[in-house]
């Protein structure tokens, strides 16, 4: 089992370097991707301090409480895109016929094609986030170790959920060869998790609990923090994610066995 | 080594609609039949050429023994494992060399592919270094594994791939048309290669290649696959004596002789003088090389079989 773990994370790290390596290449891309990566977060930075300018709480939530839902969503949000940049550029290899060769290989195909592209720029935005998602929490004054455990194993649990749909979205790219939408409409759901969970009304705060569980991903997160959150809310976070991860996984099984194996 | 009964790939396909709202929300299918119950078996350290038109099933078969594809039906087993299983030990016993893909790093260079392989693999530092200076060697490529992969051409690449795919030892081998779109000289160097490996290493090689050339120079016995149903299985030598029912006669005469008496030794398939071919049945040989002695002046008489590739191209035609 160790020698196992010591296996693929000596692969993650080769992996990485390389994709490091592959990324540094085009320096001005660089340049743009984290100039336009700041800009998004700046905007909406000063749209939270607007809104604030005009009305004293927002849903029910202060400033630093706002905040904090929106930098605790760039926290899970990038850590996502550090792990599984890679899911981005799955369908050329699924057109390709390069996937064949990740099959062959004497590892799970998931530590190359999941988490085998990790993202250097979006890692030197993630430790910012981080500390100033801490920066703000202990600004809150009710923060106790225990609140701030549960948040953390939240943002993890929060992680579990993203893992699951980038590995249904890469189980969808074997069934359709259709990755670039799924993976948008993924992206444009989750933004809706930039804010409080409990500004949506229902059936939609529904559905982005059972069904697309991005205010488990998110919001829940911060209401642990806030203390705000029941332990039959604890349990139903972990209940759904792990049935959303062996879902996914499952899905992937049968992904697995339909594959076709195009271009050759 | 490899066992297979019975084994079958059906594939599902759309069928274009008759309308934009057909396809969108009564789409049919169809289902192809890419390998129609084909049964073979294949030793240690044999080389299996394996060949049939495009769309035969070649791939669809090495495809399912490497794993990668599931079987709709039937047995396999390969090196004792049923390859869709993906177990590591068995992963780590095969290789599969496409000649239209790589696995290299296209913006760095094939070296740091091959230390990738190393780690997935595990092979250790000694074993890999000896296994790339006699890879290197063998493919006289010692300059070429620190270029970036985007600056090699076509024959230098696929040096490159197959080192990276040989990097751990495999006991068997798929090489699913290694020589296509190389130059002759490349060509030829890529089946030295395959025979001095096989020799050097005792691996087990299945082999698929478009060019009879790849399967003549380098297969004793040949598997031929036409439809997803297997038209024959047997020594290359074998296949001449069973399918080909004419020799070709070449006559290389002293002087010009009038048509209707070249006609009269049999079917004339050329005639440039001073050389004359004929096609002629197998079993009329002994009667019409005396007939040449009586009627014909020549210098020279060769007596040859048929090509493989036009005995292979009957066989996929139906005819005997």
């Amino acid at each position: 089992m160790l020698n196992t773990i010591r296996y693929y994370l000596r692969l993650y790290l080769l992996f990485t370097k390389f994709a490091y390596r592959t990324v540094l290449q085009a320096r001005l891309g660089i340049l743009f991707f984290m100039g336009a990566k700041l800009v998004r977060f700046a905007f909406f930075f000063f749209f939270i301090l607007i809104i604030f300018g005009r009305k004293s709480n927002f849903g029910g939530y202060t400033f630093n409480q706002a905040i904090l839902f929106y930098l605790t969503f760039n926290v899970i949000d990038t850590a996502a895109q550090v792990l599984f940049r890679e899911v981005y550029r799955f369908r050329p290899m699924v057109l390709s016929g390069t996937f064949d060769l990740i099959l062959l290989k004497p590892h799970h195909p998931f530590i190359r094609i999941l988490l085998g592209g990790g993202d250097i720029l979006d890692l030197s935005l993630l430790f910012p986030y981080l500390l100033l998602a801490l920066f703000f929490a202990f600004k809150i004054t009710s923060i106790t170790f225990l609140s701030l455990a549960s948040y953390f194993i939240l943002i993890g649990n929060g992680l579990l959920i993203a893992t699951s749909f980038h590995i249904i979205v890469l189980a969808l790219g074997i069934l359709t060869t259709e990755v670039d939408h799924t993976i948008m409409i993924y992206r444009d759901m989750t933004i809706m998790g930039r804010f409080p969970f409990d500004i949506y009304k229902e059936p939609l705060r529904g559905v982005f609990t059972f069904i697309i569980p991005i205010g488990i991903m998110m919001s829940f997160p911060p209401y642990a923090l806030f203390g705000l959150l029941s332990p039959f809310s604890y349990l139903l976070s972990f209940v759904i994610s792990s049935l959303l991860f062996f879902g996914s996984l499952k899905l992937w099984d049968y992904a697995l066995k339909k594959y076709q194996s195009w271009g050759g | 080594m490899i066992q297979v009964k019975n084994l079958t790939k059906i594939y599902k396909t759309t069928v274009k609609g008759s309308s934009f709202f057909s396809d969108l929300f009564n789409r049919k299918y169809k289902e192809v039949v890419a390998l129609d119950k084909v049964s073979f078996e294949i030793a240690g350290n044999e080389l299996v050429g394996f060949i049939g038109p495009n769309g035969a099933g070649k791939t669809t078969t090495l495809k399912i023994l490497a794993g990668i594809l599931y079987p709709t039906s039937g047995q396999v087993n390969v090196l004792d494992y049923f390859p869709f299983d993906k177990k590591r030990s068995f992963l780590k016993q095969i290789a599969f060399v496409m000649g239209q893909r790589n696995q290299l790093l296209w913006d760095l260079p094939a070296l740091d592919t091959f230390q990738l392989n190393k780690e997935i693999y595990e092979v250790s530092d000694d074993r890999y270094h000896q296994i790339v200076d006699e890879l290197t060697s063998l493919l006289n490529a010692e300059n070429l594994v620190e270029k970036p992969v985007k600056t090699l051409s076509l024959g230098e690449r696929m040096k490159m791939e197959l080192i990276a795919t040989l990097i751990h030892n495999p006991k068997l081998i798929f090489f699913d048309e290694p020589t296509i779109g190389l130059d002759l000289f490349s060509q030829e160097i890529i089946r030295e290669f395959i025979k001095k490996y096989q020799k050097q290493y005792r691996a087990t090689i299945m082999l698929t290649s478009h060019y009879m050339e790849d399967v003549k120079r380098l297969a004793k016995r040949i598997i031929v696959i036409n439809k997803g149903k297997i038209l024959y299985d047997g020594n290359l030598k074998e296949i001449v004596q069973k399918y080909s029912s004419t020799k070709l006669v070449t006559v290389v005469l002293e002087s010009k002789i009038d048509q209707i008496k070249l006609s009269s030794i049999g079917n004339i398939i050329s005639y440039v003088f001073p050389k004359v071919s004929y096609k002629i049945d197998r079993h009329l040989i002994p009667e019409k090389i005396d007939l040449i002695n009586r009627l014909l002046p020549y210098m020279d008489l060769t007596i040859e079989e048929e090509p493989i590739e036009e005995i292979i191209k009957k066989l996929f035609s139906g005819k005997k």
